[in-house]
């Protein structure tokens, strides 16, 4: 052995205590995130993303609105008085339906709706025409009831028509439990929406996943080589994802918060206020409140932990199967 | 520390590329691995570093039978060996500073821990001034200096180095030779397959012939 080549001091490493230093240079990541998730897939997940945001968002405004309209029309039963008789009889039976109503528990109060409120009523199915007020409409008593000492309905229904054969009392229950089906029937499908996007989410990652264990198979075997366990090297990758999740996330449901706050000025500017009063009617103010948003947040969470969970399980599975 | 047994390796349907290959190699010994090529040396190597199962006979590696062994098993017995690949391995998108510093980062140490050691071993593998470079940029020599520094900066307890001193001039060769040793004397296992009989000569240890897949023990 060449003297000349053994004048140095052996490294740290070989002497038995190596001293402790410090010194701090960077620390690059062990896999490339430009090689795991390039913009078309940030891209992709944004969308899946925006899209299950919108429907959620959507669902969530549409069961509010339900709560409103439920919550509207359970404070209200209406009472209908059939025109036998001449329109004086009439008025005068029902102003003491409404004289024996004001006096019931629970009943807040009461308001006998005149011939031309009825008319208007009916307007949308026969039109503007003066001989509406000659046929024979019942007449229409809307009663409100007071939500905290709510009245037995059966027992004044019961009391009502024995007292008033002519009279007949709607409690709207077959209208409320018209709008639950559909407003359940709507929040369904909006859950099977998002499930299928999630599903179409999960394909994505785990092909994303293969195909960046495929580009950086050289890292992956040096990795194997110095001795990394499957978990460790999967945690590489799913660093990456979990990123991608987030930031995809984060650009989809701004999006569609976006398109909800823009939604009510919109939909005004394009087709005035008649379209503006009809999408209100259908979900309500058309405006998300806090707890929408909210829920555009765990649309985001719920993508970023998609994005983790299957990248983890499906690096490990892709992993194993080659170490077998 | 390595025991082969009767073991045979063939690829797929193929002739078998290494036959009743059978040796017992103790904790802290030195080996040359030699033989012509295509002998089967890189072979041996991936057997010995837990890249191939035997097609048949036993194995066992620090005294665990490996023929049979899980993915965890493996990648916790690889931590006790460093490896010098013929054709490096380094990760281009790394500095040579980090790419030395991967097992360590790898078997859960921290930076500060290891800072230090990392940056002397580059400096003494002639590397100081290179170490913040990445290996594209790196001369074939640079790469094996740097190579060689990842293989040994764990202190592994075998290593395995494939013609480790193939793109070095003989100075460079003999400082690490030099470092094999030491690390030998310090109790690491080697076994150095090459070609190069000058560097044979540098140091009286036993070798490893393979020769049409039979291995024969010399000294």
């Amino acid at each position: 052995m060449n003297n000349q080549a053994l004048d140095r001091r052996l490294p740290a490493i070989m002497q038995p205590e190596p001293p402790k230093r410090r010194f701090s240079p960077g620390k690059a990541p062990i896999v490339p995130p430009g090689s795991v998730t390039g913009r078309s897939l940030v891209l992709v997940i944004a969308i899946m993303g925006f899209l299950a945001c919108l429907t959620a968002g959507a669902v969530y405004m549409i069961n509010q609105s339900a709560a409103d309209w439920l919550r509207d029309v359970s404070s209200e039963i209406t009472v209908q008085v059939k025109p036998e008789g001449d329109q004086d009889e009439v008025e005068k039976r029902s102003q003491e339906i409404v004289k024996f109503l004001t006096g019931q528990i629970g009943v807040s109060n009461v308001t006998l709706l005149s011939l031309d409120e009825s008319a208007e009523l009916v307007e949308p199915w026969l039109g503007q025409v003066s001989a509406v007020k000659e046929l024979p409409l019942p007449r229409l008593i809307a009663v409100r009831i007071d939500r905290d000492n709510a009245p037995d309905l059966p027992t004044l229904k019961a009391a009502l028509t024995s007292k008033f054969p002519l009279a007949t009392l709607d409690d709207h229950r077959g209208w409320q439990q018209q709008i639950r089906r559909v407003t359940g029937s709507l929040a369904l499908g909006g859950i099977a929406v998002i499930v299928l996007m999630a599903a179409a989410t999960i394909a994505i990652i785990v092909s994303a996943a293969r195909s960046a264990i495929a580009s950086n198979r050289e890292i992956v075997e040096v990795l194997n080589f110095v001795g990394a366990e499957e978990k460790f090297i999967a945690r590489q990758f799913e660093l990456h994802f979990l990123m991608l999740g987030i930031r995809a996330g984060i650009v989809g449901a701004v999006a569609a918060a976006i398109v909800f706050l823009s939604l009510p000025v919109v939909s005004e500017f394009l087709s005035g206020a008649a379209t503006n009063a009809d999408i209100r009617r259908l979900v309500g103010t058309g405006r998300l409140d806090m707890l929408g948003y909210a829920s555009l947040l765990i649309v985001v969470v719920a993508i970023a932990m998609i994005c983790l969970l299957t990248s983890r399980f499906g690096v490990r599975r892709i992993l194993n199967a080659q170490n077998q | 520390m390595i025991r082969f047994e009767n073991v045979g390796l063939r690829y797929g349907l193929g002739q078998e590329v290494l036959r009743d290959v059978s040796f017992h190699l103790l904790p802290g010994s030195f080996h040359f691995l030699t033989g012509s090529s295509g002998a089967g040396k890189t072979s041996l190597l991936k057997m010995l570093f837990l890249s191939l199962k035997p097609s048949r006979g036993l194995s066992y590696m620090f005294g665990k039978n490996v023929t049979r062994s899980t993915p965890e098993q493996r990648a916790e017995l690889r931590r006790r060996i460093g490896i010098v690949f013929q054709d490096f391995r380094l990760l281009d998108h790394m500095t040579t500073w980090e790419n030395v510093a991967l097992p360590l980062r790898v078997h859960g140490k921290r930076q500060s821990e290891y800072a230090e050691d990392v940056t002397e071993l580059l400096k003494w593998v002639g590397l100081g001034e290179r170490m913040h470079s990445y290996p594209p940029v790196l001369s074939g020599g640079e790469k094996q200096r740097a190579a060689i520094a990842r293989a040994v900066i764990g202190k592994p307890e075998l290593l395995l180095a494939d013609e480790p001193t193939g793109n070095v001039d003989p100075q460079m060769g003999r400082r690490l030779l030099r470092l094999f040793i030491e690390l030998n004397r310090l109790g690491t296992s080697v076994i150095i397959a090459t070609h190069d009989y000058q560097l044979m000569t540098q140091f009286a240890a036993p070798r490893l012939m393979l020769e049409h897949g039979k291995l024969t023990i010399q000294g």
